[in-house]
């Protein structure tokens, strides 16, 4: 008997070791549950046979600081998420693999070209998107129609969406058109629109008239009664101000809807692109996005690219849509039945995927080159914020920030 | 050395290990990491480094970020230092009384210092906006001040009547009798409530002030007004604790002292500066350096403020610290001799404060 379980035992320590274990690492909250479930479910049945297993694990709290500090002593995990917004000084940094060796070039073009771009540095792919989002509108439909205003929709301009916010706020005393935050994340949007890009042919940020025509619009909101400031509402976000009904309109991408789930399950809202800019006819997006991308360290390199190629499978994308928990980065998967479905939550999926689309108009990835998103972002928040705050006059604000950021972009 | 001290001092090394472990980890291996770094081009995600000399303190003194938290963290360290020691002090002389209840005024300002400085700094990113608790309250104060107004005229109009009259009838009451005080108080309360009532004064329309805050970049002494509100926020969390030691401290005062004092013919005032604050140098010494250090040192509230308020405004060393650490391509050299700065100008700074006269021995 003694002998049976002793070989029984060391048979299923010989299994486990010619398991490979493949770490993965990304954002904590919901991602956790999401993840985890995905792999259980869709990625270790399918390398099973391979003897290959993966792993999630969740950081909770400063992501980038997390990795950043994992990856500086060599304790960071074999695949891990990296956000476009600060991707470029890590991939230029020689501690991400480039995935090319691992994958073919037709591999690659399933994915959403805009997408794949954005993670793309000297012409070698650091990571493959993961999901992705843009910025779409929704709106209160109670709200309109208390207040008797038209519904927003695709042909608004930036004129029409303001005159409707105005006469909401006008209408319903308690109710704000749209919570304005002091956040390029947002701004930038319609900045893109008219034509402004964030660098130049020389690479310098140049905050020029079309970046002056934006930079008015936005701020004269708050000024004229179609919006009021996020802080003097005591949120941080035009979603929570959306949620809490102390706004009609909230500009955010599809992670609204998880939030307007728990928050306000009754609420009839709908969801439409962003309005255009009246000169140019245009609208402008951001492409937000997390890629996997793999540990240039990692002692697992093979195993990792298998588990990769798995995490972002038709059947695991397949799988995160039908629960309408993130956009796939497929391009094939645009044509989901998913997204033709009625509901309010399949409509803001729909307008959010579209938002990458032709449709979107000028839409850029998430991204400032080489610098660091937060650094080079911060003078034009700044800027918005003494604007909308009263605390300095449109050409003071838009001189500062140039200075600043002459300072920051050499 | 004997076997048995042999076995003693291992015996009290091993007790020690944890501590020294700790300590040689956390403090000594890190401290010198940091001088290593702080002579080097290091970075958090870069392959390798180069020694680069002195060139990141000089880089350090060319910056103006750099510049401005040092001098936001001198400027606050000054101020809130000053600012809990006197508050604290004052709070435990209040709370040093022999009253019926007292345990329950300690406790209660005690709550501050044990709540989370995260809960806290939230709760003020809403105490503290446009619309929010202060300037709603200053408006409300200031839409009932002729009610407020005509509420005090009246107490001082029945209360200088009373004394007047008492006076007259050769009874030498003092100005502020508890017991006449009582009876006016009453009477102006009557009188102010008939006036609201007749509509003879009535209160203004709330209006709130447009002051903003957290996003001033505004100066008020020469320091921003959101650090203003970070030195209010510091100031109320710390009191409590410092509160706590001066009372420790107060309590060790023997009575016999106050007793031969009020003898001598000493008012409390008197008491108060001749007996109280020289039997407190120890532990004010001890007060001032912990306030010091930790006001030098001060990083959470201003991480949790986040983008409530303008970086550039409430920026400190150890936050500077923390932001070239975590933030792009992450330069662990800079930061690593910023932080070196932040570790010597405490160390000068405590250096000073004993060399400045408050010693530790009571007098």
């Amino acid at each position: 008997m003694k002998k049976i379980l002793v070989t029984l035992a060391l048979a299923m320590l010989g299994l486990a070791s010619a398991q490979t274990v493949v770490k993965l690492q990304g954002f904590g909250g919901n991602d956790t549950a999401i993840i985890s479930s995905l792999v259980r479910e869709i990625v270790n049945p399918a390398l099973e046979k391979e003897g290959i297993r993966a792993e999630y694990q969740g950081i909770e709290g400063d992501y980038r600081a997390a990795l950043l500090n994992a990856l500086s002593a060599g304790t960071a995990a074999d695949l891990f998420y990296v956000d476009i917004f600060w991707s470029e000084p890590l991939f230029a940094s020689g501690r991400v693999e480039p995935l090319n060796k691992y994958f073919t070039p037709q591999e690659l073009a399933v994915f959403n070209r805009n997408l794949l771009n954005a993670f793309t540095l000297r012409g070698n792919v650091y990571g493959l998107p993961k999901d992705f989002n843009t910025l779409a509108v929704q709106f209160n439909k109670d709200l309109f129609d208390e207040a008797k205003v038209p519904y927003l929709n695709q042909t608004d301009t930036w004129e029409t969406f303001k005159d409707k916010l105005k006469r909401i706020q006008a209408a319903l005393k308690d109710v704000a058109g749209l919570c304005v935050v002091a956040d390029h994340a947002r701004f930038g949007a319609f900045a893109y629109a008219t034509g402004w890009r964030p660098f130049n042919a020389q690479g310098r940020t140049v905050l020029d008239a079309n970046f002056r025509r934006a930079f008015e619009w936005y701020t004269s909101l708050v000024k004229d009664g179609a919006g009021k400031y996020a802080q003097d509402l005591g949120e941080g976000w035009t979603g929570g101000c959306f949620g809490a009904e102390k706004a009609a309109v909230a500009i955010e991408g599809a992670w609204i809807g998880g939030f307007l789930r728990d928050k306000a399950p009754n609420m009839r809202y709908g969801t439409t692109l962003i309005p255009l800019d009246p000169v140019t006819k245009q609208r402008g997006n951001f492409i937000f996005t997390v890629s996997w991308s793999m540990n240039a360290a990692s002692k697992n390199k093979e195993a990792a690219a298998k588990v990769l190629r798995a995490l972002t499978s038709p059947e695991a994308q397949n799988w995160i849509l039908s629960r309408g928990l993130a956009l796939p980065s497929r391009s094939a998967l645009a044509n989901s039945p998913i997204f033709q479905r009625p509901g309010k939550e399949n409509e803001l999926n729909r307008v959010v995927f579209q938002g990458s689309t032709g449709v979107g108009g000028a839409v850029l990835p998430f991204k400032f080159g080489a610098l660091d998103g937060g650094n080079w972002m911060r003078p034009i928040n700044e800027a918005l914020q003494a604007v909308i705050t009263g605390k300095k006059s449109v050409d003071q604000a838009i001189a500062d920030a140039q200075a600043e950021l002459n300072r920051i972009v050499r | 050395m004997l076997r048995s001290q042999r076995t003693e001092a291992l015996y009290a090394l091993l007790f020690l290990a944890p501590f020294l472990i700790h300590l040689g980890i956390f403090f000594v291996f890190a401290f010198v990491r940091t001088v290593g770094f702080s002579f080097t081009d290091a970075t958090l995600i870069g392959q390798s480094s180069r020694f680069v000399g002195f060139s990141n303190f000089v880089e350090l003194f060319r910056e103006p970020r750099f510049l401005a938290a040092l001098t936001h963290s001198i400027s606050f360290m000054l101020v809130v230092t000053t600012l809990q020691t006197l508050l604290a002090l004052a709070l435990a002389a209040v709370l040093n009384q022999r009253l019926r209840g007292i345990t329950f005024f300690r406790t209660v300002y005690y709550i501050p210092s044990v709540l989370s400085s995260a809960a806290v700094t939230v709760i003020a990113i809403w105490f503290f906006q446009k619309t929010g608790f202060l300037n709603t309250f200053i408006g409300y104060i200031g839409s009932v001040a002729p009610v407020l107004l005509a509420f005090g005229g009246l107490f001082v109009l029945a209360q200088a009547v009373q004394v007047g009259w008492e006076r007259w009838r050769g009874v030498p009451v003092p100005w502020l009798d508890p017991a006449l005080a009582t009876i006016s108080l009453v009477v102006a309360l009557a009188l102010t409530w008939g006036l609201v009532g007749l509509g003879v004064v009535r209160p203004l329309e709330a209006r709130p002030p447009e002051f903003t805050w957290l996003t001033n970049p505004d100066r008020f002494l020469g320091i921003p007004i959101p650090l203003w509100s970070i030195v209010i926020l510091n100031t109320f969390t710390t009191i409590p604790t410092l509160m706590l030691i001066f009372l420790a401290g107060l309590q060790d005062i023997p009575r016999s002292l106050y007793e031969a004092a009020s003898i001598d013919g000493a008012t409390p005032l008197q008491q108060f500066f001749s007996v109280t604050v020289p039997m407190l140098r120890p532990v004010t010494f001890l007060v001032i350096t912990l306030s010091l250090i930790g006001t030098l040192q001060m990083f959470d509230q201003v991480a949790l403020m986040g983008d409530a308020a303008p970086l550039d405004s409430i920026i400190v060393l150890a936050y500077y610290v923390y932001n070239n650490v975590f933030s792009g391509e992450g330069k662990v050299g800079l930061a690593s001799a910023a932080a070196l700065i932040l570790a010597g100008l405490t160390f000068a700074i405590v250096l000073l404060q004993r060399a400045l006269g408050i010693s530790e021995k009571a007098h």
